[in-house]
């Protein structure tokens, strides 16, 4: 019988570089620190001795443009190439120095894309598209140069309006955990982003955070409460920058009622940094 | 507002690195053609990405254009 043998979520701009200019040294101190207990949390993911590693993210308007935007999509296929941007800038010049290929679990990414569908849920899928920053960014800092588990990518779609509500992407969760329960494969699960930035998309409102709210969802997420976060409206979401606590709730779906313990929590001017790991015994 | 020209047209800036020197070299010839507002020309014209982005541009394309992000 599968297992799920790892949780945790994460932020996904992990670059001491990035922060820098966005916050100056502050901004390097604190990334430094938070991707230094994502590096533990990969270690632990390792000794879980994972067959493979489903990383729930969004896209940036990278790898669909505006002929589909799926509001839950899985990756299927053998390999998975990361997104290539000519003289990248701000977030898209993580990627640049992180390997081309990834490898994919192909029959557990088909068993969430056929018992999906088989349990009601509209997934899209795609053989093609590339992974950005929310997937490799988190990936390769948790791994360093260790052998990376083969990937399952989902992403839900958090920024283009209208998204998938918090309790649709819950339940999805709940969905893979049935799924990874049938195989028999010892399965990692990550979500990235967050948690508050960018609130309302604003470009003048870059710099802004909701710490009060951040502080709200860990609670709950602390204490097992995960009713309050599926109540959680769009508008909500958007008004306090949390568009990709979205890709959380899937991941609390998946791991409900586990409790989560907070490795790391940091405060910046851009973004509230958080590294989230939930006790699967 | 045309929300999606507007996106589509940052997003092919984003993508398509010979549209974008088109687009540097001579913006108003670039932009010929294309379904924009008077305001939405001028935004881009001025290459003004807060006003872009005030006229329905995503926040991720007006901040990942290579040599015309807002920072």
């Amino acid at each position: 019988m599968g297992q799920m043998v790892f949780a945790g979520a994460m932020s996904h701009v992990l670059d001491p570089d990035y922060y820098d200019r966005a916050c100056g040294a502050a901004g390097r101190q604190k990334v430094t620190e938070c991707m230094a207990e994502i590096a533990r949390m990969g270690e632990r993911l390792t000794a879980a001795r994972p067959d493979a590693l489903i990383v729930v993210a969004d896209d940036h308007l990278n790898a669909f443009s505006f002929n589909a935007v799926p509001a839950i999509c899985v990756r299927i296929g053998r390999d998975v190439q990361r997104m290539v941007q000519d003289h990248a800038e701000a977030f898209d010049k993580v990627l640049d120095h992180m390997p081309e290929r990834y490898p994919l679990h192909e029959g557990l990414a088909n068993e969430i894309l056929e018992r999906g569908m088989a349990a009601d849920f509209d997934l899209a899928l795609s053989w093609e598209a590339p992974v950005d920053h929310a997937f490799l960014s988190p990936v390769n800092t948790m791994h360093g140069t260790r052998p990376l588990p083969p990937l399952v990518p989902i992403w839900v779609n958090s920024f283009v309006a209208p998204q998938p509500t918090a309790r649709r992407c819950f339940a999805f969760g709940r969905h893979i955990a049935k799924v990874v329960a049938a195989t028999p494969w010892r399965v990692g699960i990550i979500a990235t982003g967050g948690l508050s930035h960018f609130p309302e998309l604003s470009l003048p409102r870059v710099g802004e955070t909701d710490t009060v709210f951040d502080r709200r969802l860990i609670h709950w997420m602390e204490v097992g409460e995960h009713e309050p976060l599926q109540a959680l409206t769009a508008d909500e979401l958007h008004k306090a920058g949390e568009h990709e606590f979205l890709n959380w709730m899937v991941l609390l779906g998946a791991v409900s009622p586990a409790r989560a313990a907070v490795r790391y929590f940091g405060e910046l001017p851009r973004i509230n940094l958080a590294a989230v790991e939930w006790s699967l015994a | 507002m045309s929300r999606y020209a507007v996106n589509s047209l940052l997003y092919r800036l984003k993508k398509d690195p010979e549209y974008r020197a088109r687009f540097l070299a001579d913006a108003a010839s670039a932009l010929a053609g294309l379904d924009l507002t008077e305001a939405e020309q001028a935004a881009f014209v001025a290459r003004d990405m807060r006003r872009i982005n005030e006229l329905g541009g995503y926040l991720h394309l007006v901040m990942s254009v290579p040599g015309l992000a807002a920072h």
